[in-house]
């Protein structure tokens, strides 16, 4: 009896603990933001014919990377209001109007210290924009950004999987991840190739 | 059912091992150490617009050409410029992680005299005060600057004496200077064109001359090659990373009476096979003496004489300062020699050794460019620029100076270099604290002095007039392309740099008429002991300290 007993309160306490840490901590490990307004990738594809990726995140000619669009790029169409949703009016009268840039909450943000080119992987390594940032450009959401309350990091760096076992090729970008892909592609590279 | 203390027991060990099952302990293990590394006291780079802009690095008279990554007006990042026509790509350690140094704890951001703090006024009056009641000395480290004119013009002004630290590569030019009365910084090693080097310890491999220069040309005609086109023969008493990559290494025991033994016992070799000219100087040592002295055979010596005239052109290099080893290029003939010893400006005039006795100052002034651990051995007050603080031994007056691209700079041709070049670093960042450099604190003691600035200006003049030389940016400009002196200079601001044309300079008439006698000996020292940065980045220390590339301040100073 004791010995079933104790098979039991042990299978419990190894029970409880699992779904703690499989349900209940990544729960409590990553706080929810929302985008400042809701910006629809699909719709500025489909309306605007943006069909390249780096029409709006572009690559200037000394290399470096825009990254996300200025307010002024912005204001190119929406210099008053085009539509009657909130995200429009939130647009145009926070940000466009009073010239500030749009808050934007970078899902794949890279700590400081890494230095990531994104001229030599788009035009020299002939790497898509999906393979690293999924379909996201076709979405017709803004997704949550999940932050990681010790680190401060997005989800997106660790990878949606918590295990990291059964994530998406495009998911993750540790610098695990970095070195994975570079040695699937062998292309080698030393610590100050990133860490300058 | 009672719940026992047993029950909670073997709860609690379940619970534990389906822990570890999960994701918690790793993850957390993971966002602790990232957590870690973000102390709020810790600067961090800013976040902006990122934008590229060329300049030089200007932590040594090396000038090598950088890609600097600003953001939001901040440098937060550091590479090598491709488009250098020397440093061709390539940059130190410390180059690296120049941007770091600007926000190092040691920083520098008050003047203070003594261990208190003090204000810029009362250093300059303490300055004007000692300048005009004995002889001023002034000590540079980067001679040849627009920065250096004005320290050179301040002393001479007050009846002063300018003193130069020069690097090793200068140092070792200096016995030319004596026998051919041409100064040191106006010669350079024709490297580019030689096809055997023979260097005496020094190490160029590691961190000799412009760091690119020689490991590119290596690289390009020697790496891997079973006959390289480039022949490497390095005299070294240990596999130092030079020797380990070299064509051949001429093991030797070490110290410096070594090498001269080894010059002589060369020199006897080459005469002895009749491989020089019979009228050029005979060294007193036998090959028997030299080989005792050496640790080698009188065959093995009399081996590598051939090995050195091979190949033609050969160049000689010393570590520093070793006239039986300069004497060596008399004999080969590589003085004013395509592939040897060539002079490739005029106007320059010889600098004093700032190691000269400087005992009856009563004030020194010592620039920013000068090593941290140079200390002037008199009792006079001592005024020094420095950007950071080693440690160690305090001047009476320690003046916080510009950091890393606070300043706008020229930089001259760096020591050792085969071909002029010119560039201006304008100062990309804003300094975080009240600095002076030591040309604008003279500059505001005595208004009649030109500035940097004017200098720089008057220099662009010169070097446009000349029409020589082609102009290295994205793309090279021929000088015939400049209509003005005003694009010119702002090619220069936006970091391009000027090359004049590799001259074949006639030879040098040489008064060497007798083998000179062996360097005095010194202690041995092995090149990791000349690092003399006063702070480390933390990514520098990494690469040096960590990796055992160079010997840590700590354990030097231990």
């Amino acid at each position: 009896m004791s010995k079933w007993r104790n098979s039991f309160v042990f299978a419990l306490g190894a029970t409880v603990a699992l779904l703690v840490g499989w349900v209940v901590f990544p729960r409590v490990l990553y706080s929810h933001k929302h985008q400042p307004l809701d910006f629809l990738h699909k719709t500025h594809a489909e309306k605007s014919g943006l069909a390249d990726c780096g029409e709006c995140h572009s690559i200037r000619a000394d290399g470096t990377f825009a990254g996300l669009p200025a307010v002024e790029q912005c204001a190119a169409c929406h210099s008053e209001r085009v539509g009657e949703s909130k995200a429009e009016a939130i647009l145009v009268d926070s940000y466009i109007k009073p010239g500030h840039d749009t808050p934007w909450l970078v899902y794949a943000r890279q700590p400081a210290n890494v230095w990531f080119s994104h001229a030599i992987h788009v035009k020299r390594a002939n790497l898509s924009c999906t393979e690293c940032h999924s379909s996201y450009g076709e979405s017709d959401m803004a997704r949550v950004y999940e932050v990681n309350r010790i680190s401060g990091y997005s989800r997106d760096i660790w990878g949606h999987s918590m295990s990291r076992l059964r994530r998406a090729p495009h998911e993750g970008m540790k610098m695990s991840d970095c070195e994975k892909c570079h040695q699937q592609r062998n292309v080698e590279v030393g610590c100050m190739g990133c860490h300058q | 059912m009672k719940v026992t203390r047993r029950d909670l027991l073997v709860w609690s060990a379940g619970a534990a091992a389906g822990l570890l099952a999960t994701p918690v302990p790793w993850k957390v293990l993971d966002d602790v150490s990232i957590w870690s590394q973000n102390w709020p006291w810790i600067p961090q780079p800013t976040r902006g617009p990122v934008e590229v802009k060329q300049s030089f690095c200007t932590l040594c008279p090396k000038a090598c050409g950088l890609r600097v990554r600003m953001a939001a007006g901040w440098a937060v990042g550091v590479a090598g410029s491709s488009t250098h026509p020397i440093s061709r790509g390539a940059l130190c350690p410390l180059a690296f992680a120049a941007h770091q140094l600007n926000w190092h704890p040691l920083r520098l951001r008050s003047v203070r005299h003594g261990a208190s703090r003090s204000t810029w006024a009362e250093a300059q009056a303490a300055f004007a005060k000692a300048s005009k009641e004995g002889p001023l000395v002034v000590i540079d480290g980067y001679p040849g600057r627009a920065a250096s004119s004005v320290l050179e013009s301040f002393a001479e002004k007050q009846g002063g004496s300018y003193r130069v630290f020069a690097p090793a590569e200068l140092r070792a030019l200096a016995s030319y200077e004596r026998w051919t009365g041409i100064p040191a910084a106006s010669l350079g090693y024709d490297l580019e064109n030689a096809n055997t080097v023979i260097s005496f310890g020094a190490p160029l491999l590691d961190g000799w001359g412009t760091p690119g220069r020689f490991t590119r040309l290596w690289a390009e005609r020697a790496a891997g090659m079973r006959d390289p086109q480039l022949r490497l023969i390095q005299i070294d008493s240990s596999l130092s990373r030079t020797a380990a990559r070299a064509w051949q290494w001429v093991e030797i025991r070490e110290g410096s009476e070594s090498a001269s033994a080894l010059a002589s016992g060369l020199a006897g070799a080459l005469h002895e096979q009749n491989l020089v000219p019979a009228h050029s100087p005979v060294p007193s040592m036998t090959l028997a003496e030299s080989a005792a002295q050496t640790g080698m055979s009188v065959e093995r010596i009399r081996e590598l004489a051939r090995l050195v005239v091979a190949k033609t052109p050969a160049l000689v290099i010393a570590r520093d300062d070793d006239p039986a080893v300069a004497a060596l290029n008399v004999l080969l003939g590589s003085l004013g020699k395509r592939g040897g010893i060539v002079r490739h400006s005029e106007q320059v005039k010889p600098y004093v050794a700032a190691e000269s006795v400087i005992g009856s100052a009563r004030a020194v002034l010592i620039d920013a460019s000068v090593p941290w651990d140079f200390v002037p051995q008199t009792d006079a007050e001592i005024f020094r620029f420095a950007a950071w603080d080693g440690g160690g031994t305090k001047p009476d007056w320690l003046l916080p100076a510009p950091g890393f691209l606070e300043d706008l700079m020229d930089l001259p041709t760096a020591p050792g270099c085969s071909v002029l070049t010119y560039g201006i670093a304008p100062a990309l960042v804003k300094a975080t604290s009240e600095v002076q450099s030591a040309a604008q604190f003279l500059c505001s003691l005595d208004g009649s002095l030109p500035t940097t600035a004017k200098i720089i200006d008057s220099r662009c003049q010169t070097v446009f007039r000349r029409r020589e030389g082609s102009v290295y940016a994205q793309e090279i400009f021929e000088m015939a392309k400049f209509t003005s002196v005003q694009t010119f200079k702002e090619q220069l601001l936006k970091g391009a740099v000027w090359a004049g044309e590799p001259t074949a300079s006639p030879e040098f008439h040489c008064l060497l008429k007798k083998w000179p006698n062996p360097a005095r000996a010194v202690a041995a020292e092995s090149w990791a002991t000349e690092w003399r940065a006063p702070v480390m980045p933390p990514l520098a220390s990494k690469l040096y300290q960590e990796s055992g590339l160079r010997e840590s301040l700590s354990r030097r100073n231990a």
